[in-house]
């Protein structure tokens, strides 16, 4: 017996398969409803054009918070989306506020230029938002109501019937 | 009638297999040539079996027989023919199915080809690949039957994914990665063999070596296949996105081309046998993980299946097979024959295969760690964090680097000790040629570093693979006075394994310079066009002619027109479309992408609205893809050289 090879196997294999099997108690589906009817994390961040923005400022409104990147196609179709609910609701009290994900500020801004924003862009250094918000891909959007708690996270681009419900039964 | 007829095929190919791989094993130890024939049979009986009930399956598919379970859950009496005979792998159960399927078909193979050969080892692989075989029909015949009986069918389905009925390559992506994916198992039976059997001689890791070549060449074509299938598919111009899925099929991948390398080590030098043998059993382990991972609802990706019951025991499986692995070889390597040799220096051939298999471990472990770490921290620390692209590609790419590296070098050097001053000497061209690319880039104006390495060491790699195709074949015709191209044919059919092997080389390089450009010098926009206006991007001005409604039984397209110039030469027109499928709320769009040799122009349709006439597009300008598919072509032409039987070897057949 070759115990080099047995424990270099058994050192591979025993917490592999431990961890495949933990796997089995946390369905990745399931995992995105896991911060829903919890307060939303507060978060101090600063704009793409370098300006301090807090969740806190919200003070009492709803808002929509959405992770983005500019690698990713889904945000990309979900963009318009987002454009039209901001004109909509904007003037009805909605805060709108994105968070960018692993990506260049200044992709982001080029990016915005083009395709327009009515919303502050937030850098996000070391993803600690994302962290905090369980983020496991972009886009993600959370709703989130006036007393801070969160309704709704849709993984994916929001469509725009999910969009109006959603915010109808926040307002 | 179906279901139990179905179920019946397929509990007799679990006796078969189950039957075979006991015989299998008696055969290997007693040496017995009629045990050896009964295993044979039964090998033939599972291929007989398990295809019988793929053709039921099929026939209730085209038939729509609803009564099947299967059926009921993928099949729809609209969707087109073509569609309803590939969804035998667009759900869980019927992919299984597939999986017991294809096992099959390679173990009758390898038992007719095995019926003379290799009586000492043959029997034990075979036995090997049939106990595989065991779980995938146990789980066809129990817990993913897809034969089930509906007790009061309906007349009518939901139709597979709308995403698996987008695009014909799904015809043939999904076979194509079947193929290589399961035959992953016919190596590991035959790894399995030696160390059963204690003895490993050349002749059997030869053997070994041809058997891994033609899974290895399905996975490559698979896996370019599949990103071929993104790229015109998922509407995002791009053809790799690191996903599980994606990744489970890159990691057999790069072990097996690990052990495509380490085996000819093992073959000229006796050196590196138990890590090639355990590279063989590292890839079939990883197909089942990537099987799993895309099975077992643990893992959450554009590809996979709905949670399923199967995951847990697919789980027993993964852990039993890695026990066995693990307790065969340490058991048993030690009785191999072990070098009588020191390993050469580090100017020598086989160290740089020992650099190439270092940066391929590397590389499968980065990707695996890429893909289950997002799990690793959750179940540690009960946060979610998410490993996208930006990770792989940080990591990804100075491997690359590396492996193109030693493609250069590695062929240049001789086998055994050498001096650095050969290397030097017969690098000197290659490193030159490098420069002057390096230099001709500058001077095009190309800055971004990871293009200019990559374009750099692709020349370089591509050179010495040049000269290492041509000069066998130079210097026959320099001394026997032969014309250039005959004694090149003469020395690439005799050596074809070896020609072969740097043809595969050429078109990884290809595929490194398409891969390199199409993502450095990428360029994408938006626009909104009005009926009847233009829009210019790069070199392109897309007019937007209108839009049109199409039903057809399975779905209904809105079909936006476009009218393409490049440089006021008329590219024709494009039509990308958005297409809703019935039971599906989302529109899935089809691109359209307008291939040329120099770059592709890639329209997709992000939203029409026909009141308004007016139309909203992503454009992409993306250099070089058509490179990709072509240098996957290439790999698969040198695959096709090397593994061609050779004259000899057929007159001894």
């Amino acid at each position: 017996m070759n115990w080099k090879v047995l424990t270099a196997g058994a050192v591979i294999t025993v917490p592999l398969v431990a961890l495949l099997a933990e796997g089995f108690n946390r369905d990745p589906k399931l995992r995105s409803n896991a911060l829903e009817g919890r307060q939303a994390p507060i978060f101090s961040l600063t704009t793409l054009d370098g300006d301090p923005f807090s969740l806190d400022e919200a003070n009492g409104k709803p808002v929509v918070v959405n992770f983005w990147s500019t690698w990713c196609q889904p945000c990309k179709i979900e963009h318009p989306v987002l454009l039209r609910a901001a004109e909509t609701y904007g003037p009805m009290g909605v805060h709108f506020v994105a968070v960018l994900y692993q990506d260049d500020a200044s992709k982001a801004r080029a990016y915005l230029n083009r395709s327009g924003s009515h919303w502050p862009t937030l850098e996000d250094p070391g993803g600690r938002t994302a962290i905090a918000y369980g983020v496991a891909g972009v886009p993600e959007t959370f709703f989130i109501d006036a007393s801070g708690t969160i309704v709704r996270k849709v993984s994916g681009p929001v469509s725009q019937e999910i969009m109006v419900t959603t915010l109808e039964q926040m307002l | 009638m179906i279901p139990e007829l179905g179920r019946a095929a397929v509990l007799l190919g679990l006796v078969a297999c189950t039957t075979g791989a006991v015989t299998g094993m008696w055969a290997g130890k007693t040496g017995r040539e009629d045990v050896w024939r009964w295993t044979r049979w039964a090998a033939y009986t599972f291929t007989g079996a398990i295809a019988f009930a793929t053709l039921l399956m099929e026939y209730a598919l085209i038939t729509h027989d609803y009564s099947v379970k299967y059926v009921a859950e993928v099949g729809s009496n609209e969707t087109p023919l073509a569609f309803t005979i590939v969804s035998l792998w667009s759900s869980l159960d019927g992919s299984i199915l597939l999986w017991a399927f294809v096992l099959s078909i390679w173990s009758g193979i390898f038992a007719y080809k095995m019926r003379n050969q290799h009586p000492e080892h043959a029997p034990w692989a075979l036995g090997s690949i049939l106990a595989v075989g065991i779980f995938f029909t146990f789980m066809v015949s129990g817990i993913a039957n897809p034969f089930e009986r509906v007790l009061e069918p309906l007349t009518n389905g939901p139709g597979p994914n709308p995403l698996l009925q987008n695009h014909i390559l799904m015809v043939i992506h999904p076979p194509t990665l079947y193929l290589g994916y399961v035959g992953m198992s016919v190596p590991f039976g035959m790894a399995c063999a030696a160390l059963l059997s204690g003895r490993m001689p050349t002749a059997w890791s030869r053997s070994i070596r041809r058997w891994m070549l033609v899974p290895w060449t399905c996975l490559t074509v698979g896996i370019i296949l599949g990103g071929w299938w993104s790229y015109e598919v998922l509407g995002w111009g791009g053809y790799w996105a690191w996903d599980p899925v994606e990744n489970a099929s890159f990691l057999p991948w790069l072990t097996a081309t690990a052990f495509i390398h380490s085996s000819m080590v093992m073959e000229r030098r006796e050196h590196l046998k138990g890590w090639t043998l355990a590279l063989v059993m590292a890839t079939f382990l990883l197909t089942l993980l990537g099987t799993f991972m895309t099975r077992s609802g643990v893992f959450n990706s554009v590809h996979s299946f709905t949670q399923s019951p199967i995951g847990p025991v697919f789980l027993g499986f993964l852990g039993f097979a890695l026990v066995v692995c693990i307790i065969l070889l340490a058991a048993r390597v030690d009785l191999l024959t072990q070098p009588t040799t020191k390993l050469a220096g580090p100017w020598s051939r086989e160290f740089a295969f020992l650099g190439n298999n270092l940066l391929f471990a590397a590389f499968t472990f980065t990707v695996l760690l890429g893909t289950l770490y997002p799990l690793l921290n959750e179940v540690l620390t009960d946060v979610q964090i998410s490993v996208g692209a930006p990770y792989f590609n940080r990591m990804s790419v100075p491997i690359c680097m590396g492996i193109l590296f030693l493609m250069g070098v590695g062929p240049a050097l001789p086998w055994g000790n050498s001096e650095p001053g050969v290397l030097a000497s017969r690098l000197a061209v290659p490193a030159g040629l490098s420069v002057v690319i390096l230099i001709g880039c500058l001077l095009a104006g190309l800055r971004e570093p990871m293009a200019l390495m990559t374009f750099a060491l692709s020349g370089f790699a591509g050179a010495v693979t040049l000269r290492e195709l041509t000069e066998p074949g130079r210097h026959r015709a320099a001394t026997l006075g032969e014309s250039l191209p005959k004694a090149l044919l003469t020395t690439w059919r005799t050596g074809h394994r070896r020609a072969g092997g740097y043809v595969v080389h050429f078109g990884v390089v290809i595929i490194a310079v398409a891969i390199a450009a199409s993502s450095v010098y990428r360029s994408e926009t938006e626009m909104t066009l009005r009926e009847g206006s233009t829009k210019s991007f790069m070199d392109y001005d897309i007019t937007y002619t209108g839009s049109e409604r199409q039903d057809e039984p399975h779905r209904w397209s809105r079909v936006a027109n476009f009218e393409i110039t490049k440089n006021g030469r008329d590219l024709g027109k494009a039509a990308p479309r958005l297409n809703h499928y019935k039971k599906m709320n989302q529109a899935i769009g089809t691109p359209t992408v307008i291939s040329g040799w120099d770059e592709d122009l890639y329209l997709s349709l992000v939203q029409v609205d026909p009141e308004a006439k007016m139309a909203s597009l992503s454009v992409v300008v993306e250099p070089l893809v058509w490179w990709l598919w072509f240098g996957g072509g290439v790999m698969l032409f040198g695959s096709l050289i090397a593994g061609w039987p050779s004259q000899r070897r057929r007159e001894i057949a």
